[in-house]
């Protein structure tokens, strides 16, 4: 990503000072204050939380086959809202310097988490116990194992990625809560300030620790989002539905998990650029070095995808036959198309033209599409799992005959309208406490970064410390 | 990179052209060992067209042994030129620069080893491999079948030979005019020939960037699909257990980049023992290319392992037979955990430590074993897959290999070390162009007391 290492584009401030003052101005200024857009983002989550309510009064958790779509929207802010902070953990640990301006973009996400851990409870409701004999990866009956072991495990795993990516935004903005406490001038602020920034000062051996914990615990955050959507893939669909088995699918899962993290972050950064007042750092740079690597996840999601179709396809069992009926063919051949659309072929077709590559608006609505696309993969999965969540073919291992598809009803598009102006909403609030561009990561930048004379022609010089 | 020596342009071709115009003691010695090595197999396989294939250890139903493990092995090595060459001149990483070259040679090489290796062999009538091209009887409507991946292989073996044997010749293009300017006579007019008259202007300089980002652009979907197409040969069979697995393609991908990177940290350190390139190859490019063999051997591992916990899934007796039969079955076992060690266990822990990533004995141990281990692990997918009986196959089989198939392994390893030496004396290992360009592009920034190595972007 080193060509978007050039920052030509973003403001270049000649003292460190007007960088910080800058960027506290950037944080303290009314950008987040939009009051009618707050409400409005209010309401809806009220609605959706409303629609909650209905769908487990209405239905309870005794007909899986209701909550498909419900379990899709979780999955599917599983697999964007927590995802995005991987947008963060991978540069910083191959120190790289193009994501510095985004790295706090991309973490805000993490304590969003919180919210998808709360829609999870009732997932954990509606899965069945292993109890049923399905295929399972805990081996249920052979090791002894307690009925509810996917349940617990991926409550655990959940909890540890939330908790992680909470600790990694905290410990990761605590020297720009030290420049908050510095320049508050409000008292209950001074405080609050006071308590996050957790006595730092910046001395040589807090940036020395700083830095190893964010590197440690983006590590850990990385391992446990891979393990989390392994275990969502497997115990969650893969095994709910008669005879799919496919070993790729947690990677295939997995891969669009970190496009569509991708893909979240690339829309929150046109969102701050519009209209949270970052032109000045979030720029040029950032968006082409993500629409770069969104566009690259895009052919390995391909590639995944298309390995298992392979397989399937060329092996022609009766079983793979129906499952590729089943997930793509058949009653949900329509979202299969939409899928297979807006996260390959449209990026195939329009990420090679430069135009549109280097462009702060085409990633922008690229993203936006393979957000949907994201969804619409989901669907096919989760929805069909659920709707054979209790088929009496679990023990056979076989699947005869394919269902009709299931369309979503009133309670599930409140949940989903709901549930995502619920994310918009904290995400926002959430920018009133912490600033949304590193300021400790802006003026290492401005350290590292200089301009020179080379021959006849001016170069950017960056440096790269081990 | 911290460490840094500063070369002159002048020291920098005295260097790196002294490999093409000297002559070490040891080179017609390992070169001739290398060539006795590669004609023993030669005449193994001579000696097989002749007899057939009744000479191998190959035999009903296991007709697939040590050619073919072989055959998976080199096309894996073969993706470490365009794993450490593209991606990382992509990237810009500016550690890849004395290590490319090497890396994309031992590509061209490896892929040649694998065509040896194997699908002449399996043809059995290596004659008639024109029958792959063209249809068995146009009268009679008989084509090849072109939903076979054994069709789709040859296909993408050679047309990854071909973009990679050109990405190596674009990116010495450069180096040859310089070696073009230091010879004389009849060798000055080769080497001026295949320099294409470079002067180094900047539209040529241009050109020639351009041409190696976009060869590299256009050569990684071709390293994708190889080894997928290779994978394909086993898992669109049904017969097999544990062959049949969506996960095969994805699973030798990162198994071939495992083994291929360890195989060109193993190429560096050679490099530094017998041409004492230690002031262009730095524990510093160790330790890079250490770490990068970490995130890549535990990716591998994942992939291993759902490959593993999948088959176990299944619950199917003929699956769980076979599972059992590489961990329980002497002597697969043992190979199991031969394998396991050698190619993670050991190496990747191992690895962790800075001292040895930057050891240059260190990393020629480690990468070795990667590689006896991702050897080990292409035999335990092949041979125990075929040995047990299965429902087409009334009956069960063991392997054992034949001394024509160990000559002709042998044969491929001397292949690779003789062409890599032979490349060596004719062309130069390390990129000249490519040193000078990082040697112009580097600098310093001084912070406070600190000085940082940093690098020149346009």
């Amino acid at each position: 990503m080193s060509t978007s290492q050039n920052t030509h584009e973003q403001t270049q401030f000649s003292k460190q000072a007007d960088l910080t003052a800058k960027l506290v101005g950037l944080h303290v200024s009314k950008y987040n204050k939009n009051t009618i857009f707050l409400i409005i983002l209010s309401v809806l989550s009220i609605i959706g939380l409303i629609g909650l309510i209905v769908k487990i009064t209405n239905d309870g958790f005794d007909n899986p086959a209701k909550w498909g779509y419900y379990v899709t929207f979780v999955v599917f802010l599983l697999t964007t809202v927590q995802a995005a902070p991987m947008v963060a953990i991978a540069p910083f640990i191959a120190k790289g310097h193009w994501n510095r301006s985004i790295s706090k973009v991309a973490q805000l996400f993490a304590p969003l988490g919180l919210i998808n851990l709360l829609l999870f409870i009732p997932v954990l409701c509606v899965l069945p116990s292993l109890s049923d004999g399905r295929r399972t990866l805990w081996f249920f009956e052979s090791l002894k194992m307690n009925a509810y072991m996917p349940h617990i495990i991926t409550l655990i795993s959940f909890i540890c990625l939330v908790l992680l990516g909470i600790a990694l935004l905290w410990i990761s903005t605590v020297p720009d809560f030290a420049v908050l406490r510095e320049n508050s001038k409000n008292t209950y602020n001074k405080k609050l300030f006071s308590i996050l920034s957790n006595r730092w000062i910046g001395t040589s051996k807090q940036w020395f620790t700083q830095k190893h914990r964010i590197g440690i615990l983006g590590a850990f955050y990385f391992m446990t989002l891979v393990i989390l959507n392994f275990q969502i893939s497997s115990d969650f669909a893969m095994s709910l539905i008669p005879g799919w088995i496919d070993s790729l699918y947690p990677a295939t899962h997995t891969a669009n998990s970190f496009q569509a993290g991708v893909a979240t972050v690339i829309i929150a950064m046109y969102a701050l650029r519009k209209w949270g007042g970052c032109k000045d750092f979030i720029g040029f740079d950032q968006f082409w070095a993500l629409g770069k690597l969104m566009f690259a996840l895009s052919l390995m999601w391909v590639w995944f995808f298309f390995s298992s179709f392979i397989i399937f396809w060329y092996g022609a069992k009766p079983t793979e036959k129906a499952i590729i009926e089943l997930s793509m063919t058949g009653p949900y051949f329509i979202p299969f198309l939409g899928s297979a659309f807006l996260l390959f072929i449209l990026p195939l077709l329009t990420m090679p033209f430069n135009r549109i590559r280097r462009s702060i608006l085409g990633p922008t609505i690229l993203a936006f599409f393979i957000l949907i696309g994201s969804f619409l993969d989901r669907l096919r999965i989760y929805v069909p799992a659920y709707q054979l969540s209790d088929h009496p073919n679990k023990h056979n291992f076989y699947l005869p005959d394919v269902p009709k598809t299931i369309l979503p009803d009133i309670p599930d598009l409140m949940i989903i309208v709901g549930g995502i102006s619920a994310v918009i909403l904290t995400y926002i609030l959430l920018t009133k406490f912490i600033p949304v561009v590193s300021i400790w990561q802006q003026k290492e930048l401005s350290l590292y970064k200089i301009h020179k004379k080379f021959h006849r022609t001016e170069v950017l010089v960056l440096g790269k410390p081990e | 990179m911290q460490e840094h020596h500063h070369r002159t342009d002048k020291q920098i071709n005295t260097d790196l052209l002294s490999s093409i115009f000297s002559t070490p003691k040891w080179w017609p010695i390992a070169t001739l060992a290398c060539l006795i090595v590669y004609l023993t197999g030669m005449t193994a396989f001579a000696y097989m067209l002749n007899k057939g294939v009744g000479v191998t250890g190959l035999n009903r139903p296991v007709f697939w042994g040590f050619y073919m493990v072989n055959f998976v092995f080199w096309i894996g090595i073969s993706h470490a030129g365009i794993m450490i060459s593209a991606i990382l001149r992509l990237t810009q990483a500016e550690w890849r620069r004395p290590i490319t070259r090497a890396a994309e040679v031992l590509t061209v090489f490896s892929l040649i080893a694998a065509l040896q290796a194997a699908p002449l062999v399996h043809v059995g009538r290596p004659w008639r491999a024109d029958l792959w091209v063209f249809p068995y009887d146009f009268s009679r409507g008989i084509w090849i079948n072109v939903k076979s991946p054994f069709i789709w292989d040859p296909s993408a073996v050679m047309t990854y030979l071909t973009a990679s044997s050109l990405f190596v010749f674009v990116c010495l293009i450069p180096d040859l005019a310089i070696i073009r300017d230091r010879t004389k006579g009849i060798v000055s007019k080769i080497y001026g020939f295949l320099a294409l008259g470079w002067r180094g202007t900047p539209v040529q300089w241009k050109l020639q960037i351009v041409a190696g980002i976009l060869l590299s652009a256009l050569v990684l979907p071709v390293f994708v699909s190889v080894h997928s197409i290779v994978s394909w040969d086993f898992a669109a069979q049904i017969g097999p257990e544990a062959w049949h697995s969506t996960i095969f393609a994805p699973y030798f991908i990162i198994g071939a980049i495992h083994s291929g990177v360890s195989a060109v940290a193993t190429v560096m350190v050679v490099m530094v023992w017998l041409f004492k390139w230690d002031k262009y190859i730095t524990p510093d490019h160790l330790d890079a290319i250490g770490r990068l063999l970490i995130i890549v051997a535990t990716a591998w591992f994942f992939f291993f392992f759902l490959e593993w916990v999948y088959a176990l899934y299944t619950l199917e007796g003929p699956e769980l037979a076979m599972r059992e039969l590489q961990v329980f079955k002497m002597p697969w076992s043992a190979m199991f955990i031969i394998f396991v060690i050698t190619a993670y266990l050991f190496p990747v822990p191992m690895w962790l430590f800075k001292k040895v990533r930057r050891n240059f004995l260190w990393m020629f141990i480690t990468t070795i074993s990667v590689n006896i281990g991702m050897w080990l692990e292409r035999f335990l997918i092949i041979v125990p897959g075929l040995m047990r009986k299965q429902p087409l196959m009334f009956n069960w089989g063991s392997y054992t290999p034949s001394i024509v198939e160990i000559l002709m392994v042998a044969m491929t390893f001397a292949w690779v070390l003789m062409g890599m030496l032979l490349f060596a004396r004719v062309f130069p290992l390390i990129p000249l162009f490519d040193i000078k360009e990082g040697m112009v592009g580097r600098d310093e920034i001084k912070i406070g007391r600190a000085k940082v190595p940093a690098s020149i972007r346009e």
